[in-house]
């Protein structure tokens, strides 16, 4: 993502609304682990997603490392590091870290698995007959934001490996003669359009939320996002800067935000409520209900508030529980489904506490 | 790392990790279930409250100082250092290439020394450890055969390379899979000493409790595991004393005689189900602080050691021990452990709406007979079983034991590296095999630049792939007013449900033609939306007139597409079908018309038919799907034949 042509504001981009608050929740709370973007061609997914460049926070990195890992984090990892940029295997140094912008890794389609683990490095092997390890995308998305479009394509195999590491959140490599691990703890986001197929349930359990997005049907914001659209594209520069206001204050309203979440008071009667809708829902496992409360928090910390109202909760589930229902209706019935959330949530809320 | 105790619920799961932690000979423990339900939380907090082993200082395979008779060469050779360590948890990637889980040898070292040393990989890692296999059910198989040969001999025996060598590999196997995404092979199963079935909470206590947990891990999770260090340090010390106990502890002779009962009855294969009761009982017994082993933990042992064996059913999907624990203690009655009116396997992606899930053959059927005088009805899906196995068997490229239906050795680059060959066919180098090819010859080589390693021609290694690519699958379905008799389309619902089941779990792709009335209809292009499918199929209702052939040639025009699109793609043409063809495309006799049709697409190699005939036993019959079928070249049976458990690939040996 090292282009010079600026990138299409994120704050600029015209309703999609969900989709927006989906994204921004997930850098509030990076452990909501992403997002699965549902719709149809044209709907301004990806465009969303790497206008998503433009208003993440900065995490501070040792510099040159290859793995993005914060200063306190280094000496795990490094003792075995093949490339000791940082410490050089003495955990007495300080390494030098340096503030550096959350970046929005992409996964192509094509991607070959040693591409997506890492491999040996070639280069380094010839020349002094060494191993080493040649991070992946995996390394480079540990603490970024992992994005693969068209997830419903991904081959079979490299989907088993995505599995495996959004599981763990390592990365753990044994082939072509090295073995190693490291951290791989990533926001997966994925977009795909339902007509070519579906996610296997264990692929779509890891994403924390889901949105289906529609094209607008209104035709005033239809006439918008072409005027908005034709003025970027006369002139990318003068665009984005125009919006560079609305951006900066997103971003800033975004970090208030991840300062405020952990303080989001979390009372017996939100889980309660959370977990009687999971339950009556019918979702596999306990991950639904836990990506629902993190969420929640986001959203309230959001919106200002440490404290939690059963509109956060509605609206956190609307996200997180749709791909999550054993029923199967979520092809092309997207609309049932959050309807029936809706109710059941309504359902819960009177009898608790 | 989030503490084991603090894992809300689960019991069983804990219980068959604690005892393996006590006895390792129990043989390792399979979790089964539904995403997200801490499966590999508690098996990487378990090792945390394991006792810690002594090993040989720097020895690659952990020896233990204690045991100097199956010492490795080189710590028979020197003088040794004993180090008290954490017991290990290993992963097992499941992209591992081959030489990194067995071990090969180190290019590093061969290059200095200019011999081929060998470098220990995940198996001498694990020695005295546990190996863990997330989603072992998606190993590669030529990792698996790897591992069950490790597992029954306790040596890893490596023979590749230009290497030989062997040495100890001993270590509790955990595996977690959900069901879902396919079963195991029974053989690997079977070396699983226990099986658990873990699902979600099911009350809303628990579930509030697993969030509130939860929360206050993902906030502070120092704090979080201060609240738990003490529970953790006395499951730690209670498994020790059990530990020191277990050689003491006794199991009755009449009680070995309730083990081999109890696995007489369940009609599992070979003997190591009742070794692993055995074994386990003890292990409870020492657990709990005993120094005999009662009934009961032979009764609880059972149920662990028996869901994945017992071959009274498919494996117990819902064995539900802690119900049974607390009616089993004190009774006579066999226990069993799977009930034997347990339906077959339960595929997860049956509509759970299905009122007649548990009617056996009758019920169905009986009910339909009610309906079949109606125009045009919607018919529920029948019974739904495993379906054996379909395999296109006309070409040898595209066939070679059970993976995701077909497996192939691709060519053009894509697919998982899987291991290398000296074969010379494309430019696919497999690096790392080639520089361990050409390093142990470096001494005498000189190389012309500043590169340490010179790679000469007979180095070059090239990678073998595999992909898993699935088949397609089409299904033409007869959705006439005929089929509508005698629960036909239930059962034949059934069978396209029990299909599509098999379809998703080896990531075929599908499509869905019907034919009624006065035409044909592609309900569903190709997909690989399995869900799709299934909810179709559901609403698919049935009546009016028979168009075979306008079914047939619908199905052309799919296959014609998907083979356009890919022409290396084997498809399989599923036609489900009564055959009383009844309405024409043309001027001409509706069924000789079908018959024209099938002749146009038995000539197309590369498709196999299957022609499943939904005519159901009786003294009169017509016979006229056997026609078609034989005049498409196609595999004839019915709907029973298509289960499992009935006949194993009837025609595999025939082409």
């Amino acid at each position: 993502m090292t282009s010079t042509l600026p990138l299409y504001p994120f704050a600029a981009i015209v309703g999609q609304d969900k989709l927006k608050l989906a994204l921004i929740l997930n850098i509030v709370d990076p452990t909501i682990g992403g997002v699965l973007i549902r719709g149809e061609k044209g709907t301004a997914k990806s465009t969303a997603v790497r206008g998503l460049a433009d208003i993440l926070p900065m995490i501070e990195v040792v510099e040159n490392c290859p793995f993005q890992l914060p200063a306190r984090d280094t000496h795990v990892v490094c003792a075995n590091c093949m490339d000791q940029f940082c410490l050089n295997g003495n955990p007495a140094i300080q390494p030098a870290s340096k503030a550096s912008k959350i970046s929005v890794v992409e996964l192509p389609l094509g991607a070959t698995e040693d591409r997506l683990v890492g491999t040996l490095n070639l280069e380094h092997a010839l020349k002094t007959g060494e191993k080493r390890f040649e991070p992946g995308i995996l390394g480079q998305a540990h603490r970024n934001i992992l994005y693969v479009d068209e997830v419903n394509l991904l081959d079979d195999h490299l989907v088993d490996v995505l599995l495996d590491s959004a599981a763990m959140g390592m990365n753990t490599v044994e082939r072509e003669g090295v073995s190693f691990a490291h951290p791989a703890r990533f926001t997966l986001v994925g977009t795909m359009n339902p007509e070519e197929g579906e996610l296997r349930p264990q692929l779509l359990d890891r994403f924390g939320l889901c949105v289906n997005i529609e094209g607008i049907r209104d035709a005033r914001s239809r006439v918008e996002i072409m005027e908005r659209r034709l003025g970027f594209d006369r002139d990318p520069w003068r665009f984005a800067e125009e919006w560079s206001n609305e951006s900066a204050a997103l971003s800033r309203s975004i970090q208030k935000a991840q300062m405020l979440c952990p303080d989001v008071a979390t009372e017996k009667a939100i889980l309660q409520r959370i977990a009687h809708a999971c339950l009556k829902l019918g979702v596999d496992g306990h991950r639904a209900d836990i990506a629902t409360l993190k969420t929640t928090k986001a959203l309230a910390a959001y919106e200002g508030r440490i404290n939690i109202t059963p509109e956060d909760v509605a609206a956190a589930a609307e996200l997180a529980l749709p791909h999550r229902m054993r029923r199967a209706a979520f092809d092309g019935a997207a609309g049932e489904v959050i309807e029936e959330i809706r109710r059941t949530l309504q359902s819960c809320s009177p009898d608790v506490e | 790392m989030y503490p084991f105790s603090a894992i809300v619920g689960q019991d069983s799961m804990k219980l068959a990790l604690v005892l393996n932690a006590i006895n390792p000979s129990i043989g390792g423990v399979l979790i089964r279930g539904e995403k997200g339900t801490a499966k590999s939380t508690a098996v990487r907090a378990l090792a945390g409250n394991l006792p810690d082993i002594d090993v040989v200082a720097d020895c690659p395979y952990s020896c233990d100082p204690g045991d100097t008779k199956s010492f490795c060469r080189s710590c028979r050779t020197r003088e040794i250092d004993i180090r008290r360590r954490r017991v290990r948890v290993v992963e097992l990637p499941l992209n591992a290439t081959e030489d990194m889980v067995i071990g090969g040898p180190d290019f590093s070292a061969s290059i200095q020394k200019g011999v081929r040393v060998f470098q220990p990989g995940l198996m001498a890692r694990a020695n005295r450890g546990i190996l863990y296999v997330d989603e072992v059910n998606l190993l590669a198989d030529h990792l698996v055969d790897v591992i069950l040969d490790v597992c029954a001999s306790g040596e890893n025996a490596v023979q590749r390379e230009g290497i030989s060598h062997r040495h100890a590999a001993r270590f509790i196997l955990v595996g977690t899979m959900n069901p879902e995404e396919g079963e195991l092979r029974p053989q690997l199963l079977d070396r699983f000493g226990l099986c658990v079935n873990v699902h979600g909470a099911q009350d809303a206590e628990s579930r509030v409790r697993v969030l509130q947990y939860r929360n206050e891990f993902d906030g502070d999770p120092e704090r979080f595991c201060i609240g738990f260090q003490e529970s953790d340090r006395l499951l730690a010390t209670r498994i020790a004393r059990a530990r020191s106990m277990l050689p003491s502890i006794i199991l009755d002779s009449d009680l070995h005689t309730l083990a081999t009962e109890i696995c007489v009855f369940h009609n599992v294969a070979g003997h190591r189900a009742d070794i692993v009761i055995g074994h386990t009982a003890r292990a409870l017994a020492a657990f709990e602080g005993r120094s005999r082993a009662a009934r009961q933990d032979v009764l609880r042992a059972a149920l662990l050691a028996i869901p994945h064996r017992s071959r009274t059913s498919e494996p117990c999907v819902e064995a539900e021990p802690e119900a049974q624990r607390s009616n089993s203690p004190g009774q006579t009655r066999k226990p069993t452990v799977c009930p034997d009116e347990y339906p077959e396997e339960e595929p997860v992606h049956a509509p759970r709406r299905n009122a007649h899930m548990d009617d056996q053959e009758s019920g169905p059927f009986q009910r339909s007979v009610l309906r079949a005088d109606l125009p045009e009805a919607i018919f529920d899906i029948g019974s739904i079983f495993k379906v054996r196995e379909i395999q296109h068997v006309s070409d040898k490229m595209f066939r070679k034991a059970p993976g995701k239906r077909s497996r192939t050795r691709s060519g053009n680059k894509k697919g998982k590296y899987v291991g290398s060959t000296l074969r010379k066919n494309s430019d696919d180098i497999a690096l790392d095999a080639t520089i361990r090819a050409a390093a142990p010859h470096q001494v005498n080589r000189k190389t012309a630049n500043d590169l340490m390693v010179k790679i000469n021609e007979e180095d070059i290694r090239e990678k073998i792939r595999e992909s898993r690519a699935g088949n397609f699958l089409l299904f033409v379905v007869d959705a006439s007013g005929s089929m509508g008799a005698k629960g036909r389309m239930m059962a034949s619902k059934g069978a396209i449900m029990s299909l599509l089941t098999d379809a998703y779990q080896k990531r075929d792709r599908v499509a869905m033609v019907s034919f009624r009335k006065q035409d044909a209809v592609v309900n569903l292009p190709p997909t690989s939306s399995i869900y799709r499918a299934g909810e179709l199929l559901k609403e698919l209702p049935v009546g009016g007139k028979t168009p075979l052939a306008a079914g047939l040639r619908k199905g052309q025009g799919v296959l014609r597409n998907v083979l356009i699109k890919d022409p290396t793609c084997r498809p399989i043409l599923i036609v489900i079908t009564d055959g009383k063809a009844n309405e024409s495309i043309g001027k001409g006799d509706p069924f000789w018309e079908a018959l024209a049709a099938a002749t146009e697409l038995a000539s197309d190699r590369r498709v196999k038919s299957i022609v499943v005939d939904a005519e159901e036993d009786g003294s009169f019959r017509y016979n006229l799907s056997a026609r078609l079928a034989k005049v498409l070249k196609a595999e004839y049976v019915k709907i029973k034949d298509l289960r499992a458990d009935v006949l194993l690939e009837i025609v595999r040996s025939g082409v």
